[in-house]
């Protein structure tokens, strides 16, 4: 079929105004005419992907992403929108991958949605971290349960023994002192093994503090990607960017700060990124 | 949800949710009481000045600070005194009679997003503490009778440079 790039830009901007008028379905299927007329354009992938989105298609959405991506792999939108339906399918690894591979593209071409795409990322990150907790509690749970099962027929068992012709002969034998005897110390055992589960769970939920290094002074967000200006002060580098836009200047100095003066802070990032991972709580603080 | 409602959240949070109600004064430097923070475009604080600097002993003054969407980045959050019962405005060379601070920090040149509502508070609790000159700033009657702009974009003339 032969090439029509004119044909589908039309549809394209038909199907842009469906979209933001909130007709989601309308612009689902001008978009998809649109790449009838021309396979070659990642721009339609992209919009019908947003669109899919909207619609919560997300397998479909993954499909018109990853034919963006074989277009053009460093499409930015392409992997955001990835990431969000990877997000909705709980497949967080996915998820939290192309959401950074968005981030690095945003930061490297300065592409406005570079805060947006920044708080994706920790998003996936606060998500896949709450899955595994649960995941984890639950665990702590069942082994608790198994164990305290275990104990339980155990002294089931000890008793039981007790119970037998041969223990109630034997000479000198006090068996109901006995009987219970063995009963009271599988209590206590019990008792005591469900206190030590007890004490795990309450330490998690100890007060938790962000540490101060982590947060970002602008957003007082936590920090994804620090950048660090010439005065030593490391800021996240969206919001840095952000007020440099407006203003030229050092937040604390006030010196002149020009965006190419920032540099990475890559031992904070890497610090950032391991506090996160064992406390994902810390995205929403 | 915009930056500055974000941001202004986790402020009052660090004022606020981390401690029982009863203890929101040890996290605030002493002198300054939040009164009011429903929501996150205006913010009522009490300042007090702790010393015993005679012009402002025993006085209480409530600063009304007002939030930009993007708050903390590019615009100057306003910030005045206002007048009620029991909350007069601080005698000052640099502060006006209906409220309005001139304070290089609340202009949008001197603006740092590193700003946040507990420093803009101590700024102008220090600014008071460090005042000997019981007056109001050269024009103050003609200022407040004719003045109409915002704050933030009226260009102040600093009378006094030894204050």
């Amino acid at each position: 079929m032969v090439r029509d790039t004119v044909k589908a830009g039309l549809l394209k901007a038909d199907g842009n105004k469906r979209f933001q008028s909130g007709d989601f379905v309308g612009a689902e299927s001008l978009y998809s005419k649109a790449i009838i007329s021309d396979d070659t354009n990642p721009a339609l992938y992209t919009n019908r992907a947003m669109a899919r989105l909207k619609l919560c298609l997300w397998d479909s959405a993954i499909a018109d992403c990853q034919a963006c991506l074989k277009l053009n792999g460093e499409n930015m939108k392409a992997h955001y929108y990835l990431s969000q339906a990877y997000l909705e399918l709980r497949a967080y690894d996915d998820a939290v991958a192309h959401a950074h591979r968005a981030r690095q593209i945003c930061a490297v071409t300065s592409d406005k949605s570079l805060a947006q795409v920044t708080t994706l990322v920790l998003r996936c990150k606060k998500d896949r971290w709450d899955d595994a907790e649960k995941k984890r509690k639950r665990e702590h749970k069942e082994l608790e349960e198994e164990v305290l099962e275990t104990m339980r027929w155990q002294k089931a068992e000890a008793l039981k023994m007790l119970e037998s012709p041969e223990a109630a002969d034997a000479p000198g034998g006090n068996n109901d002192g006995d009987r219970r005897q063995v009963a009271e110390e599988w209590d206590a055992k019990m008792e005591q093994l469900s206190r030590v589960f007890e004490a795990a769970r309450t330490n998690e939920e100890k007060r938790r503090e962000v540490p101060e290094w982590a947060i970002d002074d602008i957003t007082f967000g936590f920090m994804v990607d620090p950048v660090m200006t010439v005065s030593g002060q490391s800021y996240e580098r969206a919001s840095i960017l952000e007020h440099l836009r407006l203003q030229q200047t050092d937040p604390l100095t006030r010196e002149p700060l020009r965006p190419s003066d920032l540099r990475p802070n890559l031992a904070l990032r890497k610090a950032c990124e391991d506090f996160l991972q064992q406390n994902g709580w810390a995205v929403d603080w | 949800m915009s930056l500055g409602t974000k941001r202004l959240g986790k402020e009052l949070t660090k004022v606020l949710i981390r401690f029982p109600c009863e203890q929101i004064q040890k996290t605030l430097p002493p002198g300054i009481t939040l009164v009011k923070a429903d929501d996150l475009q205006e913010w009522l604080l009490d300042i007090q000045v702790l010393d015993q600097n005679p012009i402002y002993a025993g006085e209480t003054y409530r600063l009304k600070f007002r939030f930009g969407k993007q708050y903390p980045i590019g615009i100057t959050p306003e910030v005045v005194f206002t007048k009620q019962e029991n909350r007069p405005i601080p005698m000052h060379p640099h502060i006006y009679s209906n409220g309005i601070i001139c304070l290089d920090l609340l202009g949008s040149s001197g603006w740092s997003p590193v700003q946040n509502v507990e420093s803009v508070c101590m700024s102008i609790q220090s600014m008071l503490t460090g005042n000997t000159k019981n007056h109001r700033p050269e024009g103050d009657a003609d200022f407040v009778s004719t003045n109409k702009a915002r704050p933030k974009d009226i260009e102040f003339y600093y009378h006094d440079n030894e204050v």
